[in-house]
């Protein structure tokens, strides 16, 4: 009984002192003493600063402002009440109720949120008021007329790199990988193609004539002038040597220029479009050197009807077209068979060879006693130091590690 | 030829060693006048497992068969520090009676392989027949075959190798003796004599008669 008392009154006491104890804690600084400051970028309610060119005046005042003319729904310090049992939810197009800043949704009707197409509006008669289409700025400035220097850049001289390109209309690494093709095509094509990249609104001056251009730059070897605009492949032009003209008939360039230009169709983008075409160039002039190389007219109408890829491959075909035009390639599988073979003769060979010397050496090495038995002959020899069966003769060896014999 | 005491070389008719005058006489002297009985193994030493005698049996069977002039022989033992092994096998050739050799097989045309555990050393002593076929040359390469098994202790294999070894000897030297005779045998028919073994010289047989008129009359052309 007396520990049960002893308990109840160390229970009841013992929380006196710490009830007694006060915490200090911070307290907050009077409106006058400190800064005030105005919380924008849409994350209060604009019932809570009703003037908001009063607020973003004088900044200090919109605490004020808020605390002296509180929104429905929203207490003096700015906290928002719940709403009681019943409320109605406060109708945004009410005057006073709680709007938002940040941007407007179609609530306001004056603009539709990002991504989606402007709404329709439809006019009391029937008709629609259309919204305005965006017009897409042009991605490429306008290109000056070649005439003066730029047309001296041209035309003035005979072009040194096969990608004639002064206004650098295409990407630098991609004018890098063609000249590096037609330079590679040079190598090991009878024809050479120089291709000149002009702007899509520019025209060759009228006082150039292409042809005998051609003809005064490249009348020493085939070659192949290509004029390319930019972005425009169906403009596209080839300029070939005038015996080359005269020796095949007409069609047989104008399926080279098709075929070329269904290559540059194929993409949109003008570094790939010259890339495309460069490479197709290159494999109808192959198969242009090949029809060249028949000897009348009537060989060579009978292999213009066939494609490249029908043509019998050559040998001779350069190199660079198997990675662009593996079909022209026959593999030499004789050759392949051959060397195959070849090498299965010389190894087998070498093994045979291996095999009879081990079987010599295992031959030779045998330990084996085998055969006929074998009968000396008889001899006389004189004894000596007076043995009577053996006169010393002895080969001696020793077996210790430590000794060499 | 070379004296079984002092290794120093001897004269093919010598009857004492000219350095240190060993004979036989000596060696009778030290291990005995009397004559031994043999084993066709002797393993003294005890060293030979029975599965490794048996195999050297057998490899000795084969080589009586396929030689039957020669006798093969072996002795294992441990040998006192003032007998080497080459006095032993002279004093062994000389005086031991080898087991179950038959009368055709003396031992002049004995190939006794020693052995000694104590000094480890190994040896072949030949009788004059043996040492006729048998160059020095040809005997230690063979014991140098047999070197690696000795090392490790495998003796029986060793000398096993030893004596196939030896064989192969024999053999070649056995053709080669043979094709002598052919030539001697056309030669004769041609009455073209010539020496009858292509032997060394101190093992040649005697000269005598019209055989030496005719080989010197040969040198001399």
């Amino acid at each position: 009984m007396r520990s049960l008392a002893a308990i109840f009154v160390l229970v009841t006491m013992l929380p006196l002192p710490l009830r007694a104890a006060k915490v200090e804690l911070p307290t907050w600084e009077e409106a006058a003493e400190s800064e005030s400051y105005y919380l924008g970028g849409g994350l209060w309610p604009k019932a809570l600063i009703p003037d908001e060119a009063a607020a973003a005046r004088d900044p200090g005042a919109a605490n004020d402002v808020a605390s002296a003319d509180p929104a429905p729904g929203v207490a003096p310090d700015g906290t928002i009440l719940p709403t009681a049992p019943g409320a109605i939810t406060p109708d945004p197009e009410a005057p006073g109720a709680p709007r938002f800043y940040g941007p407007q949704g179609p609530a306001d009707g004056t603009a539709a949120p990002p991504g989606t197409r402007p709404a329709v509006i439809e006019n009391p008669d029937g008709t629609f008021i259309l919204p305005q289409e965006i017009v897409e700025e042009e991605a490429y400035e306008p290109l000056p007329p070649i005439e003066g220097e730029l047309s001296d850049l041209y035309f003035a001289h005979a072009p040194v790199d096969f990608l004639i390109d002064p206004q650098r209309l295409l990407t630098e690494q991609k004018s890098n990988d063609i000249k590096r093709f037609l330079e590679f095509h040079s190598d090991e094509s009878d024809f050479r193609i120089f291709v000149m990249a002009l702007g899509e609104t520019q025209k060759i001056p009228d006082d150039i004539d292409i042809e005998a251009l051609h003809k005064k730059w490249f009348s020493d070897s085939p070659t192949v002038l290509m004029l390319y605009y930019r972005e425009q492949p169906q403009l596209t032009q080839l300029v070939f040597n005038e015996s080359v003209h005269g020796s095949l008939p007409k069609s047989v360039f104008d399926r080279i220029l098709q075929n070329t230009l269904r290559e540059g169709g194929v993409t949109e983008l003008a570094p790939d479009q010259v890339e495309k075409m460069a490479i197709e160039l290159s494999i109808q002039l192959y198969w242009l050197s090949k029809l060249m190389e028949y000897e009348n007219k009537e060989e060579q109408a009978r292999a213009a009807k066939s494609g490249i890829h029908e043509m019998i491959a050559s040998p001779d075909a350069p190199e660079l077209l198997r990675e662009y035009a593996p079909g022209i390639f026959i593999e030499d599988t004789s050759k392949i068979l051959s060397l195959v073979f070849t090498l299965v003769i010389v190894v087998g060979g070498l093994a045979l060879m291996g095999l009879i010397g081990w079987g010599i050496l295992a031959w030779r090495g045998r330990e084996n006693v085998s055969g006929q038995p074998l009968l000396f002959p008889e001899f006389q020899i004189s004894p000596r130091l007076g043995g009577e069966f053996s006169g010393g003769g002895f080969v001696g060896m020793s077996f210790e590690l430590s000794e060499g014999t | 030829m070379k004296c079984p005491k002092c290794q120093r070389p001897v004269d093919h008719e010598a009857e004492s060693c000219y350095s240190c005058g060993y004979s036989e006489v000596e060696a009778a002297a030290i291990c005995g006048g009397n004559v031994v009985l043999l084993n066709r193994i002797h393993d003294a030493a005890h060293c030979l497992r029975k599965q490794e005698r048996d195999d050297l049996a057998l490899t000795l069977d084969q080589l009586e068969l396929k030689f039957p002039q020669m006798l093969f022989c072996v002795y294992l033992g441990t040998l006192p520090p003032h007998l080497s092994i080459s006095e032993l096998g002279f004093w062994l050739l000389n005086h031991g009676q080898v087991k179950g050799a038959e009368y055709a097989r003396p031992n002049e045309n004995a190939i006794l392989v020693l052995m000694d555990m104590n000094t480890k050393q190994i040896g072949i002593s030949l009788g004059y027949f043996a040492e006729s076929l048998i160059t020095e040359e040809d005997a230690y390469r063979a014991l140098m075959m047999a070197r690696p098994n000795l090392v490790n202790s495998e003796y029986g294999e060793g000398l096993e190798r030893v004596f196939l070894r030896l064989g192969k000897t024999l053999d070649r030297k056995g053709r080669q003796l043979r094709k002598l005779t052919r030539e001697q045998f056309h030669a004769g028919l041609s009455g073209n004599n010539g020496p009858v073994l292509d032997l060394p010289h101190p093992f040649a047989p005697p000269l005598t008669g019209e055989r030496a008129t005719m080989e010197e009359s040969l040198k001399s052309a």
